[in-house]
């Protein structure tokens, strides 16, 4: 019986080509698409679930609380491992660590250096209490007890010291950056599975107060958090989270400031559990080099395959609907032989599951595909082999069955429920509400397409817009170099200046902090007393030298710059003037800003420019010069304008990098250039972009190989009638007309759903940014016109053969 | 007795009335019988023949099958009724165009889940006696009418069926496949199995052993001669 059932799947799978294709095509793309996001929710969702004792380990971060709302921040201050291992009860153990960026480290036994090792930590010894680690070498109950001692992973261990022995390593000595030597007292192997402990190197935690991390580490004021300290902890066996968090709550409290406290406001030591730490993305991970996981985004892109999957269904129930009278022949004889309904419910899935089987056959290798395609999105640790997973080919198993019943049922029970004696006598009554319920489906895949389109065309017009916007900033052929910052000798910056601007094709050199529109961050928070009340501002500091103003193109409304590099003299822009109560600028300069019991003057009043990716407003800005040099110099980069004319820009560059190892000889020479800085502000918009093409694409193709095959279903069964009118003499235009009316009278349906729904959900998604492209009536027309257009074309293509045929032979053939 | 059907009427309502399609049918068949049921076209043969092969329903009388009264019977058992002892022969062959021509006899076996050795034997037993082996890997298209019709009749034999209901059998064909077929219908009778057939042709008719005359749906007397 299956055999014959196989037999009759393949031979109607054969003998209907293009209309298998076009399902097979259509449901492959859903299932490739499937496959991929469902790998990488897979990817995301196994991360750090093989720890021992997972359920009892804690990170702590910390929550800045206010009336106004919450900041989430990802580190801790130094004094807080202590203050748990006194303070709090319920903890097995406590463990502090801070992440640690040294410049190099040198093998000594083998006389050679690495540069910028990553994933370092100083750490204590309770740190592979709290994570377990399989010991190669050493073990862990004598390890970082001591002053100048280091633990490798396995990786890092193979990469210092290729092929040798892990026994062989036990005391062999790395020296960090020149001045710290550490000897190896351990080897622990790295984790098999996924993790988010991502680090290589474990120096013992006494040994950071030889490094410049020694301030930090040694801080005792309570309110000094550092996103590189951190503190992980394991409670006791049986300690439910909240009574430690309610322990942190008092913690945190107690030493709030009590003012503070009463306004509401506190910083709160919260204890996120080890299930938490792959995708809260208000704390991170530990590894900033990688983009954090997002169950938002996941979520949107499972709701894309959804989308591709129905949409390719849709497909199959059309065409299989729209064929039943051709199977119904087959179903009213095999019922007069005796076979029951079940038996060709049967049947029919069988040749479903068939069509299915052969669409994730296809879609592998179009998986395959698209996970090269789409690279830039998917983890590096994401790969082909994942398929082998048993759990992916269970869950691929579990979608082949629920796509071939989605697919499959309804064209399944309308066929099979065909009466004998209708059928074979050719009166088949069911046939009408089919055609419904397919129009509906039609409907809904074009109203998916082309909720799509225009999604993609306000997502391309947003980006063009937040891309070419005046920001008021000069951005064109403008270039800068980040200074080292462990050779902070002003006087060395000054000669590199000196020396760049002799290369004739550089103008306008200046050193600076950060470009005026950048990700950088340097806020402090300053007073300001206007008619006995005073005003609190945080304000986001620019540093710049003299030129700096003009390389930019910045513009003074009124007063000055600062008379010189190091005093203490601010200009503030116009949010910054409206925020202290002024509308003129004239009115603000010679005012007084207040920083602790100090007043330093206001000299100017610029512009204003957009310092932050046009997401979010204007904020206070304020320029000065290199105001902390005296504690630690500002500037820290150098910028300078190529003339436009440069023909060679290669060759300037190369003269710029020569004259840079002249002065900085032990230091990389990282160029960025300002018009590229201001586009990556929209990366990850632009990713969204092209994730969001990608789809629309591949949901217009599996809606127009759908419109397709229903166009030359439904003009196959015409051709007598369009014979007919044609010798009655109809005109080919007329006969489009006809052929076509029907399909565009459900795309306008379409279209009057989609355009809603599309503005709705853009309308969100716009939300996100502070300046906004418009939502144009005409983008909803162009979409709309540009569907009309796509279906025209499409079905001329089965239409016009058939109206143009020669009335004579369809006739003949009838 | 193989069936009785007692005052079976049939109707369909158009416009509020009732428009009759089989009007008092009362008919005995008996075991062995080779019955031909005549009329002109639309007088109703078709539908006397579904009714009688159970794939039709009525809205009144009783009709009884073997001993088993079908008008109270439900879908399923009905379904297995006429599985077991009914084979159909159509007018248009309607052998199924995806399956060859030893495929399309095979499949009632299927439905009666006859082992495959068995099915094996018993297909090539029916090609055998109608002379088609040669055409067994064909496909319905590439045979004749005529030819067809055999593999139709093949089809309707296999399960060793009762009864043979045979919905103008000879006519798509030309004559001398028309004689053929009925020579091959005789045949069968006297082998045992009871057969009826629908048709317009009087020395078709003439291989029953009985005439039926049928005229809007009701049984005439029939005509002395
Ligand atoms: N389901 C039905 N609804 C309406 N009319 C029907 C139906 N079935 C059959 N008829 C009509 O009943 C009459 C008898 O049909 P049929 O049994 O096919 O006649 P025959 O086989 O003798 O040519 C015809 O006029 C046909 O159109
Ligand atoms: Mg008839």
């Amino acid at each position: 019986m299956l055999k014959n059932y196989i037999k009759i799947a393949w031979r109607n799978i054969w003998n209907n080509k293009l209309f298998s294709f076009i399902n097979v095509i259509s449901l492959a793309i859903g299932f490739s698409a499937s496959f991929v996001i469902g790998l990488m929710v897979y990817y995301d969702f196994t991360f750090d679930k093989f720890h021992k004792d997972g359920d009892r380990i804690y990170r702590a971060t910390t929550q800045f609380i206010s009336p106004e709302g919450t900041d989430h921040f990802n580190g801790v201050n130094a004094l807080l491992a202590d203050a748990l291992k006194q303070d709090v009860s319920g903890l097995e153990n406590v463990s502090a660590f801070y992440t640690y960026r040294p410049l190099k480290v040198e093998v000594e036994s083998r006389d050679l250096v690495f540069k910028k090792p990553n994933h370092v930590i100083f750490t204590d010894s309770d740190y592979f209490k709290v994570i377990d680690y399989n010991w190669l070498a050493g073990n862990k109950a004598t390890s970082l007890l001591e002053p100048n001692e280091v633990v490798l992973t396995q990786q890092r261990a193979e990469s210092y010291f290729p092929n040798t022995p892990v026994e062989n390593l036990i005391g062999k000595i790395l020296m960090y950056n020149d001045s710290i030597p550490a000897k190896i007292t351990g080897v622990v192997a790295n984790f098999e599975e996924r993790s988010d402990f991502v680090f290589q190197e474990f120096i013992s935690l006494p040994t950071a107060l030889q490094s410049d991390l020694k301030s930090m580490v040694t801080n005792t004021i309570w309110d000094s958090y550092n996103s590189d300290a951190q503190v992980l902890f394991k409670t006791l066996p049986g300690v439910a989270g909240n009574t430690i968090q309610e322990q942190l709550d008092n913690l945190s409290k107690s030493r709030a400031d009590k003012d503070d406290l009463a306004d509401g406001e506190w910083s709160r030591f919260y204890a996120q559990p080890l299930e938490e730490l792959h995708f809260d993305t208000r704390y991170g991970t530990f590894d900033y080099s990688v983009p954090q996981a997002s169950k938002k985004v996941l979520l949107n892109l499972g709701i894309v395959a959804l989308f591709l999957l129905l949409l390719g269904s849709i497909n199959f129930i059309n065409l299989t609907t729209a064929q039943a009278t051709q199977r119904a022949r087959e179903i009213g004889i095999r019922k007069t032989l005796g076979s029951s309904k079940k038996q060709l419910i049967f049947q029919f899935l069988g040749e479903t599951f068939l069509l299915t089987l052969l669409s994730a056959l296809v879609s592998v290798v179009l998986a395959f595909w698209l996970l090269r395609v789409f690279a830039g999105f998917i983890p590096s640790g994401l790969n082909f082999g994942l398929f082998a997973n048993p759990w992916i080919i269970t869950a691929m198993l579990v979608l082949l069955v629920v796509v071939t019943l989605l697919s499959g049922m309804y064209p399944a029970f309308v066929l099979s429920g065909f009466k004998p004696v209708s059928v074979l006598k050719n009166r088949l009554s069911s046939q009408t509400s089919a055609t419904g319920f397919r129009k509906g489906l039609t409907v809904f895949q074009f109203v998916v397409a082309q909720v799509f389109i225009i999604g993609t065309l306000l997502v391309g017009k947003q980006i063009d817009y937040l891309m070419h916007k005046d920001i008021g900033v000069n951005t064109a052929n403008i270039a800068y170099v980040k200074l080292p910052w462990n050779d902070a000798a002003i006087t060395k910056k000054k000669l590199l200046k000196n020396k760049l601007a002799t290369i004739p094709e550089l103008s306008t050199i200046s050193l600076g902090g950060a470009p005026p529109a950048s990700m950088y961050i340097n806020s402090n928070l300053v007073e300001f007393s206007k008619d006995g009340e005073t005003i609190e501002v945080l304000q986001e500091q620019r540093f710049g030298d003299a030129t700096y103003f003009d390389l930019y193109g910045l513009e003074l409304l009124a007063g000055r710059k600062p008379i010189n590099d190091t005093i203490k003299e601010y200009v503030i822009n116009e949010t910054m003037l409206h925020k202290l109560g002024f509308t003129a600028p004239e009115e603000a300069v010679g005012q007084q800003l207040l920083m602790g019991s100090k007043s330093y003057p206001i000299v100017g009043v610029m512009r204003d420019f957009n310092e932050k990716p046009l997401n979010s407003d204007i904020q206070p800005v304020v320029f000065v010069g290199d105001i902390y040099r005296d504690w630690f110099s500002q500037f820290n980069m150098l910028h300078f304008k190529i003339e436009p004319k440069t023909q060679d820009l290669a060759g300037t560059l190369e003269k710029v990098e020569d004259i840079w190892k002249s002065v900085y000889p032990d230091s990389d020479f990282e160029i960025q250039f300002m018009d590229e800085t201001v586009a990556n502000f929209y990366r990850s918009q632009q990713r969204t972009q092209k994730l969001l093409n990608w789809a629309t694409g591949l949901a217009i193709l599996i809606s127009a190989l759908g419109l397709l095959a229903l166009v030359i279903y439904t003009t196959e069964r015409r051709i007598k009638e369009i014979g007919i009118r044609k010798v009655l003499g109809a005109s080919l235009m007329e006969l489009q007309v006809l052929l076509c009316k029907d399909f565009l009278k459900l795309i306008a349906i379409a279209f009057v759903i989609a355009a809603p729904i599309a503005y709705w959900r853009m309308h969100i998604w716009l939300e996100d940014f502070a300046y906004k492209t418009e939502m144009s009536w005409w983008v909803f027309a162009l979409s709309g016109i540009g569907m009309v257009v796509l279906a025209l074309a499409i079905m001329s293509f089965k239409t016009l053969r058939t109206a143009m045929r020669n009335p004579v032979k369809s006739l003949r053939t009838e | 007795m193989l069936l009785q059907l007692n005052h079976i009427y049939k109707w369909v309502k158009q416009g509020g009335k009732r428009v009759f399609l089989l009007n008092d049918i009362s008919l005995d068949v008996e075991e062995g019988e080779f019955i031909s049921i005549m009329g002109p076209s639309g007088s109703g043969k078709s539908t006397l023949l579904n009714v009688i092969g159970m794939l039709d329903e009525f809205q009144e009388g009783e009709y009884i099958f073997d001993g088993e009264p079908v008008h109270s019977l439900k879908e399923k058992q009905r379904a297995k009724l006429y599985k077991e002892y009914i084979g159909f022969v159509f007018q248009a062959y309607h052998l199924i165009d995806e399956l060859t021509v030893y495929e399309n006899i095979e499949t009632p076996l299927l439905y009666k889940n006859i082992k495959s050795s068995e099915r094996k034997a018993l297909v090539a037993d029916m090609l055998d006696r109608f002379n088609i082996v040669g055409k067994k890997d064909l496909f319905p298209a590439q045979l004749s009418g005529g030819q067809q019709q055999l593999v139709g009749i093949a089809r309707a034999l296999i399960a060793k069926p009762k009864l043979i209901l045979a919905d103008e059998p000879t006519g798509n064909l030309n004559s001398k496949q028309g004689e053929e077929i009925m020579e091959l219908f005789k045949e069968l009778n006297t082998e045992g199995v009871t057969i009826i057939q629908a048709t317009h042709s009087e020395s078709n008719a003439a291989y029953g052993n009985r005439i039926i005359h049928l005229l809007d749906g009701s049984k005439q007397l029939q005509p002395q001669n």
